[in-house]
Parts: C-alpha cells; structure tokens; sequence
C-alpha cells in the first residue's frame, strides 16, 4: 500500500461509464434486429477500441479520459480526494473481455450474441456510472481465486 | 444470426425498459444490502501473529481494548480507501478502537481461508480477537457506529 501509484479524479472513469452507458443501450436495440445487427456490430467495435485503449494505456490517456479532462472537469469543483489508477483500469479489462465475448458470440452464430454482449455491458456501466459500483472490488478478488487472472 | 425473423419495435422496447428494470433495481437492491453487518456465531478466533496483520509498516499482535475492525482489502479496490478513512476516523477518535487493514492482494491463502469474494470485506473482532460479525462492501457509518454500540462503548 505504501509503493507510490498514479492518482486519478475518481468522477473521470464514471463519466467514461456514463458514455459507455448510452453506447451499449443503442448497440443492444439495434442488435436486436436482423435487419441492423452488422451496424451494431461496428459500434461495439469502436468501443471496443476504447477498452483495448483504456487497459494499455489507462483511463486518464483515454479519448472519455482527455474529454472529461478538457470539457467536464474545468466546470466542476476540485475533487474531494483522488483515487488509484487501478482499479478503473481492471473495469477497462474487464469491459474489453465482455465485448470481446459478444464477437466470438457473433461468429459463433449464437443467436443474439451482439445484443447478449451489449446487455451485460449496459448493466456494468450502469452500475459503475450510476450506483458506485467497482468491477474491482466485487469480482477482482474472486477472479484471482478462481485463478482466471494473475496479480 | 440471421436466420431470425424480424423483431417488432414493440418487442425491442419491452425487452429494453426490462432490461433497464432490472439493471436499475439490481443497482438499488446492491446500495441498500452493502455495508451492512451481518453476526458471526461460529466463534471464528484471530491470530494477528499468524495472519502477518501490520500496521504503519509494523506487526500488530495486540487488539484494540474493546473492538478491533480487521479490514480485508486489495489493489484493484477504490472503495478501500473510503472504508480505510471512515474506520481511520473513529479509531482517532476512540481509544477502545482499533483499526488494521490487510491486503489480499498477495495473500490469496488468507482471502481462502475467511472465504472473501469481494472487498472490502470487514471483521469485527472483540477484545479477544473473536469475530462477532462481518461486513461485506464499503462499510455504512451507521453500521460502524452500531457496531461499536454493541460493545457499549
């Protein structure tokens, strides 16, 4: 605890969440119909760029990251208090792994694949954007146990 | 996918304000359970020498005189720090309480043997080092304060 990480403006990756949010909601109503799932399908591949970008290179040098920085925080008060960089970089991963899930859903041909992918992402950043919620405390520790990832 | 027949706009708007249901009352039912304590009976006894427990860098092998909040915590935890800084606060302001965090980070073994999922998670030890409940997600001030009600402080 005490090694020295980078800190970050807690509300930046909630208001990433918050964008993801309303990205993912459009994705699954149009991935809800044949007609429209191959335009659902680009979109969630550019939010998919955008986790990829965010588990490399972390949320503060993310496209969400650099529009909060310039446009949302000049008009907002100085955050209460910061907090590590981490955390919000494990919820990228974890958002790269959900989406990456819905295109082998896809090329699978599993019915609904795209729309299943774009629902569990909806619930995520909902829950991060809205509630509070940390993909990082609730299901990091279980991840290690079950030892699907490495510390 | 695209052997489907095509799906009404009636239908996709009725699966959406569920799906939107759902995931909103997930959101609520989730902020009302965390934080909360639930009893421990089953006698579960602490050896802070064993478990390695530090603070300020230095091994702790003492409990707090009345009440000792174990709180179990890791990298990948941003809520950590906010339960961190509440515990902090009432152990300076109480000197029956004392406050040690752990992180599980490196210590799968330890997050095994209390059975820990989430963090933070939080023991709450008596005087000697049995724990009396448990509090799983960022610990709510009221839970604290009736927490340390209970040992009539």
């Amino acid at each position: 605890m005490s090694k020295q990480v980078e800190q970050i403006d807690p509300r930046g990756p909630r208001f990433g969440a918050s964008i993801i949010n309303i990205f993912s909601i459009i994705i699954f109503f149009l991935a809800l119909e044949t007609s429209t799932v191959a335009l659902a399908q680009s979109i969630l591949a550019i939010v998919w760029v955008s986790f990829l970008w965010g588990t490399l290179f972390g949320n503060t040098k993310h496209p969400f990251g650099l529009l909060y920085k310039k446009v949302v925080r000049p008009r907002l008060s100085a955050p209460k208090e910061l907090e590590d960089a981490r955390p919000p970089r494990f919820a990228q991963l974890v958002g790269l792994f959900v989406t990456s899930i819905g295109f082998v859903l896809a090329a699978l041909a599993v019915p609904y694949g795209i729309a299943i992918a774009a629902g569990a992402l909806f619930a995520a950043s909902t829950l991060q954007a809205y509630f509070g919620y940390c993909l990082g405390c609730q299901i990091y520790l279980g991840l290690r146990r079950v030892g699907v990832i490495r510390g | 996918m695209g052997e489907n027949s095509p799906m009404p706009l009636e239908i996709r708007l009725i699966i959406i304000a569920a799906l939107v249901l759902l995931v909103v009352g997930a959101g609520f039912y989730w902020r009302i359970t965390t934080g909360r304590a639930k009893r421990v009976a089953d006698g579960t006894q602490i050896d802070l020498a064993r478990l390695g427990a530090t603070k300020n860098g230095k091994p702790v092998t003492e409990f707090g005189k009345k009440i000792t909040f174990l709180q179990f915590s890791t990298e990948m935890c941003s809520q950590c720090r906010q339960t961190a800084h509440l515990l902090g606060q009432f152990e300076a302001q109480n000197p029956d309480v004392l406050h040690i965090e752990f992180d599980l980070t490196h210590r799968l073994d330890v997050a095994k043997k209390f059975n820990i999922l989430q963090t933070p998670t939080t023991l709450v030890l008596d005087s000697n080092g049995r724990v009396t409940s448990r509090i799983g997600g960022a610990a709510k001030t009221q839970t604290i304060q009736d927490e340390i009600g209970h040992f009539q402080i």
